[in-house]
């Protein structure tokens, strides 16, 4: 927008500024100008038989805050404003001047009928925590993490839109029968029994036999690993049912040269068969194995039992046998040649002596996460019910975010009595009563203004962590809300370069990114094996061949890493806005750097890379999670990519097609093979001019993209059109080497990448769209972010009654040349995230 | 494929009624206990984005012309069923189908092509005056005779949960504004079906909820304070959760009860709770397994199952028609550029995947027929075919023979004939005892259903 104010400066300065004061304001301005203006330039297609883009003007009057108005008289202001409408090729169009005027009676009338309203300021409403929010908050309150969105309904999701607004977040008994369920399991875990419990353990050693056959049978390769190696894992049959583990493996690596390190990754649950894709494992963690085979290094990992999946035991012979879990570790090297032949000792091995399992961890017991609940103290003895009711309340203080009441502690004590008795001991009775805890109202959702004044500092506490760690306010934070001091505008910039410099902002960040930039989707395009046969892992035999292998991280799966990885740089340094178009670095890792074309990177672990031109990277436009997710898994989509482009990069709103749309051709699209013409049948389509109106303004922003190919990859060349492609295939290619240089003589014509975007230039690949966005879109890509953050901060879509607001923000982001670190700390202080009743005083 | 063999357990059945110990013990016999009323069933099932429908403006065939082999409506003209390649696998069950053609709710008409799924088992308008979803049909039915099994309704769906307005991912609705989350992972189906305790004695089950209803009793009061304390737009909200509690203290006082009645063991063996989105066929059947299990065992009467949802290009759903067929593209591309080749093949194997379900239900003998007479089936999408139109859905219905449904015929209410869907939907009600006067927009009952 405030290109917009540019534009409008320079004109006032052409123009004397009479020329609005002409134009009288209210009811009289509206019948003596514009009125005539619209009648003049607008309703031909926007009146009362044709509502191009179902807008009409024909019903407005001069009333701007009647109804429904409002939100389309925004619309027509911006419209105007940014020279979209009437279209260029319209042959009547109006002087600038004309424009300008009508701009600005909307404009002061816009502001005066936002002024006028009440709602001008809607406080954040109550919304229940979304299940990545439930998640969190249970693992900082509990002091660990239990998978438990699993046992959840599915929050919805929508394209670009976040799911934290409280329309989407809806409660019914399904979800609280859940909650109920999950709350119990968590209790059960959060406190443990005083008897020390057995302890359960399981040892395993590796020899190194058979080294003259290859790869030894101690060894962990990349593929192809022997029988009997610790690449089969270690079985366990003796397990505690919660509590935490650990695991220590003795390893050390072999190196082939030009190799640094070997990425090792221990993953637990059911067991891996080489032809299957269904059994159930989770990651445990990872190392980068340096040490050689001189020095063998001991490695420790930990986790919660009760987050991996088990192998229920079968019956044999009329026996039950027991519930099994394996431990496999993996070696996550990926040099973009994997399965070429038979290569392992050409890759990083890992060598494993023993590995050992030990559960419940138990050095300590009680652990400390139980004594955080239930505390030692000599009260327990001298007065149980005191205790009781000391328990319960820091738990639920906790678990309320903001002080419980007295009357809130007299409830759960209440039930404490009533199942104690039953329950017998005060750890089962305290289980139950602290679930309680957990599918009260004031736990499941947040910011609801009780009414009580005294909760204010608590929710703006909640606000801040649950938009900056997607989880609950720590123990600092509350007490700052206690001492009625984080409301200070210096106080709240300090607590957010806090809150963003602790490791929980990944979670905002994450969370936060593949909503904005709507990035799930990327997972579940079909992407073409034939025509990019080692880009993910396939089953290579058996009834599931050519499935999806989904035991190891791929290049797809680090795309996500990088996207989110980058926006978290971005706020780390504090960089502008602008780096989200075009930066200097790109975050990556060595597989998927070998991916992109960047050499010289080593190890699974992401970082910062300078950027050289010929990278052809650089911004978000060419991650292959967005280049992907708006693929068709065979070809570019410059459809898709455009409308990315301006809903996620420019924020323009981009209405779904009408669902009566007639298909664009019969082969649009349908195979690799054609997907060459897609350019071809985008002109076809704008020749139908029921498609045109929208598609003229729209696919030119997706054209540029097109060097970019389905699975990320820079390709400038591609085949003739029409001609064949055919698909991988070991016979006639023998190896990717082999399919790379076929793919070579076939793909012999330039791609075409340039289109005329709407109100500009002609722009030719991502380069010049790049230096396009950034000369003249620079400020609407940094207030698309700007009311991106804010809606997912504020928990709700913004309105026209927020535009002033956002102007204000805009107006600092401005003075900080778009910052993403203080845009973000710009929006706590904002009296609209600080839930401020009043807009002039920001005082409640 | 390999042989699937629910054994319901000897004991149980035992237990369950001496009438049963005379009978041969027949591979998956209905569980009904002859002694209660026996069950009438009833299945609303959906599928996306329309069917193939050539040779004919909004999905009814040119009369002028042969009818296409391909067409997802089996055959051009009212009357007895003839079965073209897309309509095959429902030929062994002749007598037990019809095809309904022209129908379709007014309320979805201006929902858009991709959103109109959302009120296929409801009618709602949600576009004019509703704004909001209502109740669908089988919890109209669940209302009535939910209380005489173990869970009223199951609502299943295939990518879970509730969805959003205009992307639902659910067939099933409370109410207004109370759409009800479906269940997509089979394992946690089965568990929640037919293993609700959970490995716990039915003594220590009973005593678990008696505590715990009367801690949501104390929960609800506390609760109930904290909303006279809230502004407007949060008591909408809390009201919401107390709404909620109360189906929860409902639900425990049902289970209660149902802690006197034997659970149902079942022997999973062939049943592969593990199926995955990756394979469409395994996952599918699995799901249609779920339900016909539960039928089968008298767990419930009435299911929804969304077998695709809308708006699922964030989802596996996508890729279907990639994993069954080798089609390069979105399962969704399939409904906008009709290729002949695969819109047919898309058609016939959703059909065969519904045929076996029938067919099982039509293999298992009871009281005297089969289940499938006495279980009502729907199964269609709201749109016709390509460019998802609003109107003149795909309608197909099966089973209830002994509830009064007539079948064996294609029946036609395009042009002038044109009665709203919601006429079907009454009959389909009254068929399953559920003497309601009206569902959404209907005008009466469909007495072409029954004659």
């Amino acid at each position: 927008m405030p290109r917009l104010i540019l534009f409008l400066l320079a004109l006032t300065l052409l123009f004397p500024v009479s020329h609005s004061a002409e134009l009288s304001s209210g009811k009289s301005g509206f019948v003596s100008h514009i009125k005539p203006f619209f009648k003049m330039y607008c309703v031909k297609c926007h009146g009362f038989e044709k509502q191009k883009g179902k807008v009409s003007l024909y019903d407005l009057d001069g009333d701007l805050g009647k109804g429904k108005a409002l939100k389309r008289w925004e619309l027509i202001l911006d419209v105007l404003k940014a020279g979209d409408m009437p279209p260029e090729e319209e042959m009547t169009r109006p002087a600038k001047t004309d424009v300008l005027v009508v701009a600005q009676w909307i404009e002061a009338e816009l502001r005066k009928a936002v002024a006028r309203t009440k709602e001008n300021s809607i406080a954040p409403q109550a919304r229940r925590l979304t299940n990545f929010e439930y998640e969190n908050t249970i693992r900082d309150l509990i002091g660990f993490r239990l998978k438990l969105t699993d046992n959840l309904p599915k929050d919805p999701e929508k394209p670009y839109h976040f799911n934290n607004t409280a329309e989407f977040m809806l409660l019914g008994p399904e979800q609280v029968d859940r909650y109920l369920e999950n709350a119990r399991k968590v209790m059960a875990s959060a406190i443990v029994d005083p008897a020390k419990p057995e302890v359960h353990k399981t040892r395993r050693e590796w020899q190194p036999h058979g080294l003259d056959r290859g790869i030894g049978v101690d060894e962990v390769g990349v593929w192809g690993n022997r029988r009997h190696s610790p690449a089969h894992g270690m079985g366990l049959k003796s397990f505690p049912d919660t509590g935490e583990f650990v695991i220590r493996v003795q390893a050390s690596a072999i190196l082939p040269p030009g190799v640094k390190g070997a990425p090792l990754r221990l993953i637990l649950g059911q067991t891996i068969q080489i032809n299957s894709s269904t059994q159930r494992v989770e990651p445990v963690g990872g190392a980068y194995v340096v040490n050689s085979i001189d020095e063998p290094k001991v490695y420790e990992f930990r986790g919660r039992i009760e987050n991996f999946p088990l192998e229920r035991g079968r019956v044999v012979r009329g026996r039950q046998q027991p519930d099994s879990r394996v431990i496999t570790p993996q070696v996550l090297y990926d040099d973009g040649t994997l399965n070429d032949g038979n290569r392992n000792l050409t890759m990083p091995r890992v060598v494993i002596n023993w590995m050992e399992f030990e559960a419940p961890v138990a050095d300590v017991w009680p652990p400390a996460h139980h004594t955080r609940i239930l505390f030692d103290s000599p009260l327990r003895k001298e007065n149980p019910e005191a205790y009781v009711r000391e328990v319960i309340r820091r738990f639920a203080s906790r678990a309320f975010r903001r002080p419980a009441s007295k009357a809130e502690v007299d409830r759960f004590a209440q039930i404490y009595k009533m199942v104690q008795p039953e329950l017998k001991s005060m750890e089962a009775a305290m289980r139950e009563t602290l679930a309680m805890v957990l599918i009260s109202p004031q736990f499941l959702y947040h910011t609801v203004a009780d009414g009580e004044v005294t909760t204010r500092p608590y929710e703006l506490a909640s606000r801040l962590s649950y938009f900056l760690w997607g989880s609950m306010p720590d123990a600092k934070l509350l007490k700052l809300a206690g001492e009625g001091r984080l409301d200070e505008p210096k106080v709240l910039a300090e607590q957010t370069r806090r809150l963003l410099a602790d490791k929980r902002s990944k979670d905002f960040v994450r969370n936060f990114t593949m909503q904005w930039l709507s990035l799930v989707k990327m997972k579940t395009v079909p992407i073409n094996n034939q025509l990019f046969p080692r880009f993910l892992y396939y089953v290579s035999a058996g009834e599931r061949r050519g499935t999806e292998q989904p035991y190891r991280p791929t290049i797809r799966d680090y795309m996500l890493d990088e996207t989110a990885g980058f926006v978290a740089e971005l706020i780390r340094r504090n960089a502008s806005a602008a780096n989200v178009v075009e930066s200097d670095f790109a975050w990556l890792n060595q597989p998927l750097a070998a991916h992109y074309g960047v050499l010289d990177i080593e190890g699974n672990h992401f970082r910062a890379v300078p950027l050289k031109p010929e990278h052809r990277l650089g911004g978000l436009l060419t991650h292959g999670s967005m280049l992907i997710g708006n693929g068709t898994g065979s070809a570019p989509h410059p459809i898709y990519r455009a409308v990315w482009l301006r809903e996620a990069i420019l924020g323009d709103d981009v209405s779904d097609p009408p669902a009566d749309v007639p298909a664009l051709t019969d082969t649009a699209g349908e195979s690799a093979e054609k997907a060459l013409t897609i350019k071809d049948l985008l002109a076809k389509h704008r020749q139908k001019e029921s498609c045109n109106d929208c598609h003229a303004r729209l696919d030119p922003w997706g054209i540029p993209f097109e060097h970019y190919n389905a699975i990320g990859k820079y390709q400038p060349l591609v085949p003739k059109e029409g001609a064949r492609i055919s698909g991988f295939n070991k016979q006639t290619h023998g190896d990717l080497a082999g399919y790379a240089a076929y793919l070579k003589t076939i793909n012999t014509e330039k791609v075409e990448a340039a289109a005329h975007v709407p109100n500009g230039p002609e722009v030719n690949g991502m380069a010049d769209l790049k230096a396009h966005l950034l000369e003249h879109r620079h400020e609407d890509v940094a207030e698309n972010i700007l009311r991106r953050l804010l809606t997912y901060g504020i928990g709700r879509e913004l309105t026209t009654y927020d535009r002033y607001a956002v102007a204000e923000m805009f107006k600092q982001s401005v003075a900080n040349e778009h910052r993403l670190l203080d845009m973000i700390i710009t929006i706590c202080q904002s009296p609209l995230f600080r839930g401020a009743k009043d807009k002039s005083t920001g005082k409640p | 494929m390999k042989s699937k063999t629910w054994h319901l357990n000897r004991r149980e059945m035992l237990k369950g009624g001496g009438v049963a110990l005379a009978l041969p013990f027949l591979n998956g016999m209905s569980w009904a206990a002859p002694s209660k009323s026996i069950p009438k069933r009833m299945l609303v099932s959906y599928f996306s984005y329309g069917a193939y429908m050539p040779n004919g403006p909004a999905g009814i065939p040119n009369l002028n012309q042969p009818h296409h082999d391909w067409s997802w409506w089996p055959c051009r003209d009212a009357g007895p069923l003839t079965f073209n390649q897309s309509a095959k696998p429902f030929e062994p069950l002749k007598d037990y189908v019809s095809y309904y053609r022209g129908l379709d709710h007014a309320g979805g008409w201006a929902l858009g092509g991709h959103s109109s799924g959302d009120v296929f088992a409801t009618g709602a308008d949600m576009v004019g005056t509703q704004k909001t979803n209502s109740i669908s049909i089988d919890q109209v039915a669940a209302n009535v005779h939910g209380h005489k099994t173990r869970f009223a309704s199951m609502v299943l769906g295939t990518e879970g949960g509730t969805g959003s307005y205009g992307r639902s991912k659910t067939l099933s609705h409370r109410g207004p504004g109370r759409p009800i989350p479906s269940m997509h992972k089979p394992q946690k189906i089965f568990n929640r079906l037919f293993n609700p305790y959970a490995g716990k004695g039915v003594e220590q089950v009973r005593a678990g909820l008696k505590r715990e209803a009367s801690i949501l009793d104390l929960l609800m009061d506390q609760s109930r304070s904290l909303k006279g304390r809230l502004g407007h737009e949060d008591q909408g909200k809390v009201e919401e959760y107390l709404e909620s509690i109360r189906a929860l203290e409902q639900r425990v006082e049902r289970t209660s009860k149902w802690t006197h009645e034997p659970l149902p063991e079942i022997d999973t063996k062939g049943l592969n709770l593990d199926a995955s989105h990756k394979d469409p066929k395994e996952y599918i059947r699995c799901m249609y397994d779920l339900v016909y299990l539960a039928f089968q065992t008298d767990t419930t009467r009435f299911a929804s199952l969304m077998l695709e949802s809308e708006n699922s290009s964030q989802s596996e759903l996508w890729n279907y028609a990639t994993y069954v067929l080798g089609y390069k593209g979105a399962t969704h591309d399939i409904a906008h550029k009709r290729p002949v080749d695969y819109s047919g093949q898309w058609d016939r194997w959703r059909a065969k995947q519904h045929a076996y379900f029938l067919q099982r239900l039509k293999d298992t003998p009871e009281s005297g027929g089969n289940m499938l007479d006495r279980t009502v089936v729907l199964w269609g999408s709201a749109h016709p075919h390509a460019s998802h139109s609003t109107k003149n859905y795909p309608i197909h219905l099966a089973g209830g023979n002994q509830l009064g449904l007539k079948h064996g015929r294609l029946r036609s209410f395009e042009g002038n004939k044109k009665v709203p869907l919601a006429n079907l939907f009454l009959s389909i009600l009254h068929a399953v005892d559920v003497p309601v006067k009206s569902f959404a927009d209907s005008t009466g009952p469909m007495p072409e259903a029954i004659a």
